[in-house]
């Protein structure tokens, strides 16, 4: 019985499998408009490249945003449940997670069984979370990856307003256009503080506990990291993957459910 | 002129909706005596207020936590301007019509959404004119201010009872001298006389009233909680509309009869109760049957709600009836957590959840609150010491563009499997 996780998230749907060793193989692919179809053809595609087939010989658990919207997995779980094990995995000794996806950024504490003992999330506006700094990269004209190199060795760049994501649009257009404008760098540094400002509100709501995970897409960002480490004053875990934290988490709760035998 | 109001107020709403409940009551085998009970008070109250012009009643209006006492001893129809502007916009559905007339006239959003309403509800005629506004500080300093504003908007005489913040005896005799001052403008304005042998008959009742509340919270300690989660907002409307009243005490030795039965066979509010809560704060009020249905759907009852039904010690002497009604205002569950907030006040939280056996708690953030938000960390962390879980929902109690049933699922979904991984 093969345990599976999908994590369907807004931009990206993520699918996990999980062996009974540990090791896991994952695949990432754009979330479509249809969540029931594009999910099913990304757990098959997963399947497929594992050399595996769809069936009965596997149980499916799901999360995020979409999972409501498809039903052929045999459980749902919310995302918080889903990172904090998937988390746990990841890093074992990790008592604080910080996961900042698309759409939302939640912190958690994680306790040593993987089970989270609380959240704070903030999910009403898209200033600082992953959406935001798409945004931000069409602003500036460059791919994100290219921001996330200009802002190591910038100066700490002008102070840009974290509880709007529009009104710091507004902000960094000005600083693009002003005379002389903004050095490119400075302003990349500034949105990034921006996002992070917007992080350690949320840490300082449910306190900092070490080690300090940081899992979604926007993890990827190692120039947004670098300074949230800065801020915070501490270094920070990193998966290599970091988007698939949540998936993952679901592949562990499909393969506790099959060592349980909830799979009859 | 007098006819157009009776025409353009809504209170009629209220008694439709009461009467259709009712109906669905009486359609249900299993219905509780003491819902029906419920809603015929209710009725009741609002038809009183509905014909009390056209009966040539003398009409006071009144914000939250006014010892209303005074007015039934007086013989005047009270009408609680929070729970009859909240009434009428939960069933016909105009919160936004009630909350945009709040804004023309002036009132920014930053202003809690039960304060802006109630200027609106006024101002549109959603609430008939009263023939005197009564205010009060106690709990809610913005009732200070917001009481005037209601005044102004009704073109009436008003009286503001000044409450005081701390208790001692001095400010025992203060708050006394305060009462006596009011019911002199009472009489005034009314040509109406107190009749203090009513008001010592009330205060009887009122004292049997906290028993009976004090009782019912005692039968919630059982393990499954026989009341349903949503239950503690009619203790509290019975509190507010009804206090000393007759028909209070049947209702709540009703229900005090129909929870004991319940706890005597091990029945519970839900059929399979998991999660004991400790609730917060008030609701969002237009997801009430949202809350009730995700409350059995995952078997999560509030059991214990420390600042709304749980009252403070003490009896009260029918003797002495105006020292009475002040000393109640001291015992009313609201007062722990918005008055001097002692470290008794925060030992009770901690004792609430050990005697109720909670599992976690919820606390209903209305944003509008600046009093209650502030107490959020407080209280957490309180909680969190003895290992309690905190779920926070940032919502308002009347305002349903501030958050969605949907958000609401979600943030619970995530709590209750908190509670269940533990």
């Amino acid at each position: 019985m093969k345990a599976l996780g999908i994590d369907i998230g807004s931009l990206t749907t993520k699918v996990v499998i999980l062996d009974n060793d540990g090791t896991f193989s994952f695949n990432i692919t754009p979330s479509g408009d249809e969540a029931e179809l594009s999910a099913k053809a990304a757990v098959e595609e997963s399947l497929d490249r594992a050399g595996l087939r769809f069936g009965n010989d596997s149980y499916l658990v799901s999360t995020g945003i979409g999972a409501k919207f498809v039903s052929f997995t045999q459980q749902q779980k919310t995302i918080t449940t889903c990172l904090a094990r998937g988390v746990n995995h990841l890093f074992p000794s990790a008592r604080t997670a910080i996961d900042v996806g698309a759409e939302s950024a939640t912190v958690l504490k994680v306790n040593e069984r993987g089970r989270i003992s609380d959240w704070v999330n903030h999910d009403k506006c898209a200033a600082g979370t992953g959406v935001f700094l798409q945004q931000m990269a069409k602003l500036m004209m460059m791919p994100l990856e290219e921001m996330s190199k200009l802002s190591f060795d910038a100066n700490p760049g002008p102070d840009i307003t974290s509880t709007c994501a529009v009104f710091a649009e507004s902000e960094v257009i000005s600083h693009v256009h002003r005379d002389p404008p903004t050095p490119k760098e400075e302003i990349v540094t500034g949105i990034y503080r921006s996002v992070v400002s917007r992080i350690l509100t949320l840490c300082k709501r449910i306190g900092i506990e070490k080690e300090v995970a940081v899992v979604g897409g926007v993890a990827l960002n190692s120039g947004l990291v670098s300074i949230l480490e800065k801020e915070m004053g501490l270094g920070v875990l990193v998966p290599d993957t970091p988007q698939i934290a949540a998936a993952l988490g679901a592949a562990i709760i499909a393969r506790e459910n099959i060592a349980k035998g909830s799979y009859r | 002129m007098i006819n157009s109001e009776v025409k353009k107020n809504k209170i009629d709403s209220i008694i439709r909706a009461c009467g259709i409940l009712l109906r669905m009551n009486k359609a249900r085998p299993d219905a509780r005596k003491s819902e029906r009970l419920y809603y015929q008070m209710l009725s009741n109250y609002f038809t009183r207020l509905l014909n009390a012009r056209d009966e040539g009643k003398f009409v006071a209006a009144h914000t939250v936590f006014f010892p209303t006492e005074i007015l039934y001893a007086m013989d005047i129809v009270p009408m609680h301007t929070e729970t009859t502007t909240w009434m009428i916009s939960l069933f016909t559905g105009e919160c936004d019509d009630i909350l945009s007339a709040g804004k023309e006239l002036g009132l920014a959003s930053e202003i809690c959404t039960p304060h802006r309403g109630l200027a609106g509800a006024f101002a549109s005629g959603v609430l008939p004119r009263p023939d005197v506004m009564l205010w009060s500080n106690l709990i809610c300093d913005n009732t200070a201010k917001s009481g005037e504003l209601l005044m102004e908007i009704n073109h009436c005489p008003g009286f503001f009872l000044d409450h005081p913040f701390q208790h001692s005896e001095d400010e025992m005799q203060y708050l006394v001298g305060e009462l006596d001052d009011m019911i002199h403008f009472l009489e005034e304005q009314s040509g109406q006389k107190m009749d203090w042998d009513r008001l010592a008959e009330t205060v009887a009742l009122i004292d049997r009233q906290i028993e009976l509340f004090r009782e019912i919270c005692d039968l919630r300690k059982a393990t499954p909680s026989p009341f349903h989660s949503q239950g503690f907002l009619e203790l509290l409307t019975i509190d507010y509309l009804f206090p000393g009243q007759p028909e209070a005490i049947d209702y709540l030795e009703t229900l005090r009869q129909e929870l004991a039965e319940k706890v005597s066979v091990g029945q519970g509010a839900v059929s399979d109760e998991r999660f004991r809560l400790m609730s917060f704060f008030i609701p969002p009020m237009y997801l009430m049957g949202f809350l009730e249905r995700i409350s059995q759907e995952f078997g999560a009852v509030s059991v214990t709600e420390p600042f709304f039904t749980y009252w403070g010690e003490g009896r009260l002497d029918p003797g002495r009836p105006l020292e009475s009604v002040a000393e109640k205002s001291y015992m009313i569950p609201e007062m722990r957590m918005y008055g001097p907030l002692d470290d008794r006040a925060l030992k009770s939280i901690v004792g609430c959840a050990e005697q109720y056996k909670i599992d976690g708690a919820v606390y209903y953030a209305d944003i509008g609150c600046r009093h209650s938000c502030a107490m959020v960390k407080l209280f957490k962390d309180i909680l969190n010491d003895i290992d309690v879980p905190v779920l926070t929902l940032d919502c308002d109690v009347v305002d349903p563009t501030i958050t969605s049933e949907e958000e609401m699922r979600e943030k619970l979904e995530r709590f209750f499997e908190l509670l269940e991984e533990r």
